[in-house]
């Protein structure tokens, strides 16, 4: 029977229509299509505020990386000339004439800051996630083992221990020592025992995951522990990884920072280095820019990769996937 | 729970014992020996031979190695009564290269070189270096000698055997009469009638074992002594624990009345006198002052020991940061996602990410621009000077426990009790100091003995800008000078620590919370 609303005030999209079976539809699988990675991306960029961040990012990495090989930086090329050392930004452009690398002034030998600094920040970014990627990927693996077995657990758990007590700075004196204080070898100082406290945070993590229940009932249907491992226990741990990894890049700037700043870093012109060299110019009317130019781009690094890293953490969170 | 503290105890002691044992494996085993003769004046002077035997004297001094020289066996074997002096006299003497040796001479190299090298020393004979056939040059003359790294086990058990030393009447080898304890009531170095307990030996290291006096903490002690190791480098031949602990800045003199009734204005701490054999005889200044050997006096000085700095800095800030950044973290919990929030996670993430060394030269420059002190000055009677190591130190503190009791808290919040207090009709205040609080601030408290203990080993970082006169550089310093006593000492002593303020931690969490049990009796 067909009745007539129109009279009615309705519109046509608002009244009910005829819907007739349809055989292909009803096999469709009418959820929305979920892609984790696909969500994860939507939700960071959903903040602009990251999208300026990675901007940002861009802009460093582009300095550090690609500035350095186009220009031809020789720390010593004006070591001679007396007058080029600790020169303002002004008067450095004025006796070198006007272009990127006086912006910030000459340094104690008579070289460019703003070329130091990039250079330095190479250094210092190469050494962060070259150190970061060998701990994260040690300390994951060996903390989801420590975490599994029980037997793991107990000499694990000793070892950590004893070598959280031994003082960090010895290991990595002892390394220089034995080598010279070169970018592998301090690499190696800050891996030596760095996977340690990450195993042990992941390690909480998967013990805390493990006894649940889904995972009970997994584990009584006859699955695999590897299985359980990684598709039961892995996709809850990816936004805490995300988040530790944010962490764990600015530490290693912030470490080597520090080392260089006791006399205990590397050899090779850093970030720290730069920081710890030029730490009289702090004082010294004139000369600020030295220090504080290595100090500022070394924050910066830090602070963008960990707000990033916090972000992605963040979203790498299935529950903010809604 | 007593039984578990002790087996945590054992824990800790066997985790204390196997990092002294890594730290000593990583210097003694790994690091280049000959570093220690870096900063050495007197080694650089040694030539030729003496530069030999200078050396290994040396790394016996510090524990490298057991080192002997013939001259030395010779000496022991005529102790022992095997030898006759003139024996000795004729076979001590020998030649500049083996083959000049006399028949004695060789009789007893050979039983020397035997000796040793059955006990698995390495024997080594330097013959003399010449400058022209009659002259030997400088420092060549030939030597003869026996040396054997320490195995590690050894050296172990001596450093802890030696860590804890008890003074004994017996520990003065010379000939003294009346070896003994006195106990007197009237301290004689006060006239002998004020009332003030003392325990006085005779015989032993220390002349005061026990004493009374008007400095914090006011009794004293000398009967137990530590041991963590000797400098080398730091501090040329004294214990790391003193180095730490022993009062530094420039003399107090005061008015002082010597055992022999002398009186003068003078710094010399009486109280501290130990035994130095023959030291008052022949010594117009202390046979003027002292009645017996005991003459070794340390010094009044006005200011505190490298840890008291670190200490009074440390826990001046630990204070600070728990009364300022407990209500903020609480605060912040309470206004989630409002202005007061938002403006305390960007001073976190300043903390987190930012260099620790950039902050802290960043306060330097903004605490320099009000005219606070920016360098620390013993002698100085400011206490702004303070001002600034301490803000430094107590500001990244703040920022980490707002961090995590704003964590706690707000995860808190969604728990079954808080709903069930809301619907019972409590405000939200009540609710956030009585029933959120109480347990968010359980993680907190298992912190605060590690927050405390750690003020007395010093910042790195802070000591370091602001020049303070403080423990927390020790162990670079060492480190940079190779001195092994005191990066061993040092180790040791944050190791304890450590240890220490996690049991005390775990039995702090234990009192706060009734449901935390050490037993396992619940299960």
């Amino acid at each position: 029977m067909d009745y007539d609303f129109t009279g009615c005030g309705y519109s046509e999209e608002e009244l009910f229509s005829r819907v007739d079976h349809n055989d292909l539809e009803s096999e469709k699988i009418t959820a929305p299509r979920y892609s984790y990675w696909h969500s994860v991306f939507r939700v960071f960029f959903r903040n602009k505020l990251n999208i300026v961040i990675l901007a940002v990012l861009g802009v460093l990495i582009v300095f550090a990386y690609l500035y350095p090989m186009f220009i031809e930086y020789d720390r010593y090329a004006n070591l001679m000339d007396a007058e080029s050392k600790h020169l303002t930004p002004s008067a450095a452009m004025e006796k070198f004439g006007y272009n990127i690398h006086w912006i910030l002034g000459s340094g104690g030998s008579g070289q460019s800051t703003f070329d130091a600094m990039w250079n330095g920040a190479k250094i210092s970014i190469s050494l962060a996630f070259i150190c970061a990627a060998i701990n994260m990927t040690v300390g994951v693996l060996v903390g989801a083992i420590w975490g599994f077995s029980k037997k793991v657990d107990i000499i694990m758990t000793e070892v950590y221990n004893i070598i959280g007590n031994v003082p960090y700075i010895l290991f990595i004196s002892v390394m220089v020592m034995l080598f010279t204080a070169s970018f592998w070898t301090m690499v190696m100082a800050l891996t030596i025992t760095g996977w340690l406290g990450i195993a042990y945070f992941i390690r909480t993590q998967v013990v805390i995951i493990r006894d649940r229940e889904y995972n009970l009932a997994s584990k009584c249907l006859g699955t695999s522990t590897i299985k359980i491992a990684v598709k039961n226990i892995l996709p809850f741990m990816t936004s805490i990884i995300v988040t530790l990894l944010a962490t764990e890049i600015p530490s290693y700037i912030s470490y080597e920072v520090f080392l260089s700043y006791i006399g205990m870093g590397l050899k090779e012109k850093s970030l720290g280095r730069l920081i710890f060299e030029s730490e009289s110019a702090m004082v010294t009317p004139g000369w600020e820019f030295e220090f504080w130019s290595p100090v500022i781009v070394a924050s910066i690094i830090t602070i963008v990769l960990y707000v990033v890293g916090q972000n992605l953490g963040d979203a790498s969170d299935p529950r903010t996937h809604m | 729970m007593l039984k578990y503290l002790f087996k945590r105890l054992l824990h800790g002691l066997f985790s204390i014992i196997m990092v002294v044992v890594i730290v000593m494996i990583l210097i003694y085993s790994l690091m280049n020996r000959q570093l220690i003769f870096a900063s050495d004046p007197l080694y650089a002077k040694r030539l030729n031979n003496a530069k030999y035997t200078y050396r290994y004297s040396k790394w016996e001094e510090y524990g490298y190695l057991d080192y002997v020289t013939y001259a030395d066996y010779l000496i022991d074997l005529t102790v022992k009564g095997e030898l006759d002096e003139e024996t000795r006299k004729s076979a001590v003497s020998f030649g500049r290269t083996a083959d000049k040796d006399t028949d004695i001479v060789k009789e007893y190299v050979a039983e020397f070189t035997e000796y040793y090298e059955s006990r698995g020393y390495t024997v080594e004979r330097l013959d003399a270096v010449m400058i022209n056939p009659k002259k030997v040059a400088d420092g060549g003359q030939q030597q003869l000698y026996a040396y054997k790294d320490i195995p590690l086990i050894n050296r172990l058990v001596k450093y802890f055997t030696r860590l804890i030393t008890v003074d004994n009447v017996n520990n003065v080898k010379d000939d003294i009469e009346d070896r003994g304890l006195t106990f007197t009531l009237f301290d004689p170095l006060y006239g002998g009638k004020t009332f003030s307990p003392a325990i006085i030996g005779n015989g032993t290291t220390h002349k005061y074992l026990l004493y009374f006096d008007n400095q914090f903490p006011f009794i004293h002690q000398n009967l137990v002594t530590i041991n963590l190791g000797t400098s080398y480098s730091v501090n040329m031949g004294v214990d790391v624990f003193k180095t730490m602990t022993s009062p530094q800045g420039s003399f107090v003199l005061s008015e002082i009345t010597f055992p022999t009734g002398f009186t003068e204005m003078s710094a010399d701490n009486l109280h501290t006198a130990t035994y130095i054999s023959g030291s008052m005889t022949g010594n117009k200044v202390n046979e003027d002052r002292f009645d017996t050997d005991y003459t070794n006096v340390d010094l009044f000085r006005s200011g505190f020991s490298k840890m008291g700095y670190s200490f009074v800095i440390g826990i001046i800030s630990v204070v600070m940061s728990y009364l300022l950044g407990v209500p903020l973290g609480i605060l912040m919990a309470r206004k989630k996602g409002k202005l007061l929030d938002k403006l305390g996670t960007v001073y976190i993430i300043f903390i987190i990410a930012v260099p620790s060394l950039a902050y802290i030269f960043l306060f330097k420059a903004i605490g320099g621009s009000f005219g606070l002190p920016t360098t620390f000055n013993m002698d100085s009677a400011s206490k702004l000077m303070y001002v600034l190591p301490i803000v430094s130190l107590a500001l990244p503190s703040i920022a980490n426990l707002m961090k995590w009791l704003r964590r706690y808290m707000i995860d808190q919040q969604n728990s079954d009790y808080v709903k069930f207090a809301r619907s019972g009709g409590l405000t939200e205040g009540e609710i956030f100091t009585k029933h959120i609080l109480k347990n968010a601030i359980i993680p907190i408290v298992h912190g605060i003995p590690a927050s405390v203990l750690s003020a007395l080993t010093g910042a790195i970082i802070t000591e370091r800008v602001y020049v303070v006169p403080g423990a927390g550089n020790l162990l670079t310093e060492a480190i940079n000078k190779y001195d092994n006593g005191v990066i061993v000492g040092v180790t040791l002593f944050y190791a304890v620590l450590s240890v220490l303020s996690i049991i005390l931690g775990d039995i702090f969490m234990a009192m706060v919370d009734p449901r935390i049990s050490f037993t396992s009796k619940s299960r």
